[in-house]
């Protein structure tokens, strides 16, 4: 049985088909502002989601440790022990995706044309798999063996300022433990492709090579590593803390303000296009509404002239509002759903060359958005336009005299 | 309390509707005394602007008077708020109007259901009565119809049988054959006073149409807002 509120909403569906010009106008406007939304925010994340990757894989990792001072003056002053029984044991817990020691310090590379300030890393290749990017970014030569290859890595665009390549041989300088000048000569194993600015500061060699050469030991000056869950961090790194208290344990988020930051920011642009988007629909509904109500206030008065309470008028009214915003929701949901599907395997950014990177973006996005989103914001714009119809419904149920029955009609 | 209010299903006393104030106020209504009894067959009748409409919004609940009162089935509208003078027209009173009396986007049937649907009625029972009025209006076949597709004179009749739905103690009627041809204009009058007949149906008429009058068995004539005339066939 159809009940008040079926009646209702059988008046509001019928009432929105009889000018079905403004309600696919109505239709069209929100439709676009979901679709926008919905895209945006994927494109957003998206970008959000490669910027924190390339900042992770940019030697950043998830989370570092070092000795107290070393991230203020990053050299072999604040090197720190090989991590000892307890803290390997919990870099080892299956929650640790992957870590790594490293040897990381300024240095000068030289080549007979030329002299450039450099970034020493030494690293176990093996231990770097899934960690960073010179894993898999070699595109020339071969990769370092083993933490006692001999060979060192040289990014594309170090060696064309150096004039080098593979095979020929370079001089790497740097202070070692007692402060003096340490210099070895290594021969160009490989060139890696990766960031305009990686590819300029680092220079990459065995970790034994780098300790040997600056004359430390077995000591290292950091350790990076990633969960498998990046929403374990904070908790991991509580535990971090515990076991070395004197050691200096930090995020990606301190380590890389600027990817905390991108992410911040694309949270923000999402609030603020939602906001955008409502207000230009709430002026759309609202004006569309006041129209299509004025058109109607014979009718409307006869409604109350039968007896329909104004209540039930205005249920009537925002029943109207509700379905053709839910409408619109739904159409923007859909097309959102289609762009977001056409994208699934990336959209390429390769046409704005370097300006990707610039945005802190690698060259390809992939937008996503899981289902919890995309049902919350369809859910929070339908709300909003829902919203945005209670003034204008209740003004006009409430201003609209009954003796306007009698009017002649237009 | 005279006799004739106690009896009467619809009464106004000293009713006053000014419009404006001071030199520019416009005296709609002056101190109108009127009782209708049930069955009876009432026009409201004069030139333009003698205050017919505005007797009768006001003895509808339709509108608020200046001063004086007004009785529907016992109840004082005075003493009503918006809702239950809502409620009272919806179960006490039917209208029809001079034009644009249906919900266009309903049909005639869902037209006469409307009222019984506010009123509560279940859906089988709804059903049925609509359709006994409306073959009481002679529309049996039409029910489907939105009012676009009716004529004016078919349009009337379905008002009427919406009136006719909830049995209200009165209807209303505010020239309803102003748009009407002549022959749509005889059917539709010969169907109230038919109602009125063989059911008992309590019409107030109000219209400024001679032949209207003539069908009427109570006449009252104004001017001025003022009864000048009421006298009976």
């Amino acid at each position: 049985m159809m009940g008040k509120s079926g009646l209702l909403a059988v008046m509001g569906w019928r009432n929105l088909w009889r000018n079905p010009r403004r309600t696919g106008l109505i239709l069209v406007a929100v439709g676009i502002g979901v679709w926008s939304t919905l895209s945006f925010t994927a494109l957003l994340q998206a970008w959000s989601a490669s910027s924190l990757q390339t900042a992770l894989i940019d030697m950043t990792g998830q989370g570092q440790i070092h000795a107290r001072g070393y991230l203020d003056n990053p050299g072999v002053a604040h090197r720190m022990a090989p991590p000892r029984a307890s803290l390997k044991a919990l870099l080892k817990r299956p929650e640790v995706q992957q870590w790594a020691s490293r040897v990381r310090v300024p240095a000068a590379i030289q080549s007979a044309y030329e002299t450039l300030p450099v970034s020493l890393i030494g690293i176990d290749p093996a231990r770097e798999q899934g960690l960073s990017f010179i894993a898999t970014a070699v595109s020339a030569g071969q990769p370092l063996a083993s933490a006692d290859s001999p060979g060192i890595l040289l990014g594309r665009e170090l060696a064309r300022r150096l004039r080098i390549k593979v095979g020929q041989r370079i001089v790497l300088m740097s202070q070692d433990a007692n402060g003096a000048l340490a210099e070895r000569g290594f021969k160009v194993n490989g060139l890696f492709s990766a960031t305009r600015q990686a590819e300029k500061r680092y220079v990459f060699v065995g970790i034994r090579q780098a300790q040997s050469m600056l004359g430390i030991g077995q000591s290292i000056t950091g350790i990076a590593f990633n969960l498998h869950n990046i929403n374990h961090l904070s908790r991991f790194l509580g535990q971090l803390r515990q076991v070395v208290p004197k050691l200096d344990v930090q995020s990606w988020e301190t380590l890389r303000p600027v990817a905390k930051a991108v992410s911040q920011l694309s949270n923000s642009f999402i609030l603020m296009w939602i906001f955008i988007i409502f207000v230009l629909m709430a002026l759309g509904i609202v004006n569309t509404l006041l129209m299509s109500l004025h058109e109607r206030v014979r009718e409307l008065a006869l409604l109350q002239a039968l007896g329909l309470r104004p209540n039930l008028i205005f249920t009537q009214v925002m029943m109207e509002s509700a379905l053709v915003v839910l409408l619109g929701v739904v159409l923007g949901m859909v097309l959102a759903a289609v762009t977001v599907l056409a994208f699934h395997n990336g959209l390429n950014l390769g046409f704005l060359a370097r300006g990707s990177e610039w945005l802190g973006a690698g060259q390809v996005l992939y937008p996503r958005l899981n289902i919890s989103q995309f049902l919350g914001i369809g859910a929070l714009i339908w709300v909003l336009g829902f919203t945005a119809s209670l003034l204008p419904a209740w003004r006009i149920v409430h201003r609209v005299p009954i003796e306007a029955i009698n009017r002649s009609p237009s | 309390m005279n006799d004739n209010a106690l009896q009467a299903i619809v009464s106004c006393r000293h009713l006053n509707k000014q419009y404006g104030q001071g030199e520019m106020a416009v005296h709609a209504l002056q101190d109108v005394d009127l009782d209708i009894r049930a069955g009876e067959f009432v026009s409201l009748s004069g030139p333009s602007g003698s205050g017919k409409t505005t007797l009768l919004n006001h003895l509808g609940g339709l509108d608020r008077p200046t001063s004086g009162e007004v009785t529907v089935a016992g109840h004082r509208l005075s003493e009503l708020d918006k809702g239950e003078l809502a409620d009272l027209r919806l179960n006490k009173i039917g209208f029809v109007f001079q034009a644009f009396n249906l919900i266009p986007v309903l049909s005639a049937y869902e037209n006469v259901e409307f009222i019984l649907q506010l009123q509560g009625e279940h859906a089988r029972q709804r059903r049925a009565r609509s359709g006994e009025m409306l073959a009481e209006v002679g529309l049996q076949g039409l029910g489907e119809r939105r009012p676009g597709q009716l004529s004016g004179g078919q349009q009337q009749r379905v008002a009427i049988a919406r009136a006719m739905a909830s049995t209200p103690a009165i209807v209303f009627a505010d020239e309803p054959t102003a748009n009407l041809d002549t022959a749509a204009m005889d059917e539709l009058l010969a169907l109230m006073s038919r109602l009125n007949k063989s059911r008992g149906m309590t019409f107030c008429i109000a219209s400024h149409d001679p032949r209207v009058i003539e069908y009427t068995l109570r006449q009252v004539r104004m001017r001025d807002g003022r009864i000048e005339v009421d006298e009976r066939a």
